[in-house]
Formats: C-alpha cells, sequence, structure tokens
C-alpha cells in the first residue's frame, strides 16, 4: 500500500486543508496518505471535511500538543 | 473521556464558540462601554513605540484625521484596548498550558516568513482603511446596527475567496 506524506508542521489553518485537497487530488484510491501537525484546529477541520467527502480517516496525538492524521482515499 | 479531556483538550463546535464569544461582548460592551476590537490595540502599541523613538505621529494624516480615540487618561501603552489584548494572549498561554499543548512555533522556511509578513503587512493596513479587522468592523459592528458591518462581511468573503484561490494555485 502506498503511503504518502504531508508535513504540515508549524502550519496554520487553512493550510494544512488545502494541502490534503492538494495532495489527495494526485493520489490513487487505496492511498494513504499521513499528515504531521501541531495545529489543534487541523485534527476537527481536516478531520469533518475528509468525512464530508467520504475518504477514510483517523488520529493520533504524537507528543504533547503534536498529532498524525490518516487518511485513506477511498473516491 | 472525563471532563476536563472534553472541555478542554477537544476543539469546541463553532457554534458553542460563536456563542460565548457574543456573551462575552455583550458582557464587555456593558462593563466597558465599547465593544470587542483587537486591531487598534496594534495601532497603539506601534504609535507608543514611534513615539518613543521621537517621531511625532500626532501630524501624521490618519491620527490629524480620525484622532487616536483614546479615552481621557489613557496613553498608547496604558489603554483598555492594550489590557484586553494582553489579556487575550495570557488566556490562550493558560488554555495551551492547562493541556499540554503549549509549544514555540518555528518559522517553516523562507517561504512561509515572506508570506506571513506580506500578509501581516496587508493585513494591518487594511485594518486602517476598513477601521477595524474581522471583530472590530464585523462581529462587533453587525450587532450594533452598523451598517459598515455588512459591508465588511461581504468583501471579507469576496477575498478570502479570491485568497484562498490564489494559495491553492501559486503559492502551495
Amino acid at each position: 500500500m502506498t503511503e504518502h506524506r504531508l508535513d504540515c508542521m508549524f502550519e496554520a489553518c487553512p493550510i494544512p486543508l488545502l494541502k490534503a485537497h492538494k495532495k489527495l487530488q494526485t493520489m490513487k484510491i487505496g492511498e494513504i496518505l499521513i499528515m504531521q501537525t501541531d495545529h489543534n484546529c487541523s485534527i476537527i477541520n481536516v478531520v469533518e471535511w475528509a468525512k464530508k467527502q467520504g475518504h477514510y480517516i483517523d488520529y493520533i496525538e504524537l507528543g504533547e500538543g503534536q498529532w498524525e492524521i490518516y487518511i485513506e482515499k477511498a473516491k | 473521556m472525563n471532563l476536563k479531556h472534553r472541555l478542554l483538550k477537544k476543539p469546541w463546535p463553532y457554534w458553542v464558540g460563536g456563542v460565548v464569544l457574543g456573551l462575552l461582548n455583550i458582557f464587555l460592551l456593558f462593563t466597558t462601554g465599547s465593544a470587542w476590537k483587537i486591531t487598534t490595540s496594534f495601532l497603539y502599541l506601534g504609535a507608543g513605540l514611534l513615539n518613543k523613538l521621537g517621531i511625532n505621529i500626532n501630524d501624521w494624516y490618519y491620527f490629524k484625521t480620525y484622532g487616536t480615540k483614546l479615552n481621557v487618561g489613557e496613553t498608547y501603552f496604558s489603554n483598555s484596548l492594550m489590557i484586553m489584548a494582553i489579556a487575550m494572549i495570557l488566556g490562550s498561554l493558560a488554555s495551551a498550558l492547562f493541556v499540554s499543548e503549549f509549544g514555540i512555533k518555528k518559522i517553516k522556511n523562507k517561504k512561509q516568513l515572506t508570506f506571513a509578513l506580506l500578509g501581516g503587512i496587508m493585513m494591518g493596513y487594511g485594518t486602517r482603511l476598513s477601521f477595524g479587522c474581522n471583530v472590530g468592523a464585523y462581529f462587533s459592528a453587525i450587532p450594533s446596527f452598523s451598517l459598515h458591518g455588512w459591508i465588511f462581511g461581504i468583501f471579507m468573503f469576496v477575498g478570502a475567496w479570491i485568497g484562498s484561490k490564489i494559495l491553492f494555485k501559486y503559492i502551495l
């Protein structure tokens, strides 16, 4: 399974979401996008947005105030 | 998930934030006689610093035409807006510390720095043309029945739409 990494550290809204949107357009169905972020808005707006788009999404808090978001492109 | 986690760790839904901000703004208007605004405190900070450097900003067109809008007994460094600005920073600090999310954001690269500075200058200049940001000229203006809040709102959305198109196509 192909994984794509997206470094969104030190970036604020709406950059992480727009970056994810742009990256997902170039990916094939079933591929995974891993985003690293330290912006707590991202774990709300990226997650809500990806769900609305119909992708599979999950996230974990790696350290305090740092997250990894996983998106599997579903369509 | 315990209460502390739900209350402090998870970002609140937008509607909860909206209601809380609305109530706080009423409280602020009731206690200080002025609705919430932010960018004028930056104006005071800049004006105060330039004044300290010996530059007579009171001669500037902006201040000559519109005045400083400081209340009697207030100075550039000591006024209700400055206290609000400091309080906002302390409040944000406290909420980050409560959930151990405090961290110094690094500058990612030169590109981010350049666009952040450019954006900051454009925003600062814009707030003086429109007498406020999305707080003073929009969030506080509309409940005050000021027509300029609606005009600000319409063009803010137009600007945000154009800005995000440019951001997506050329900058990201």
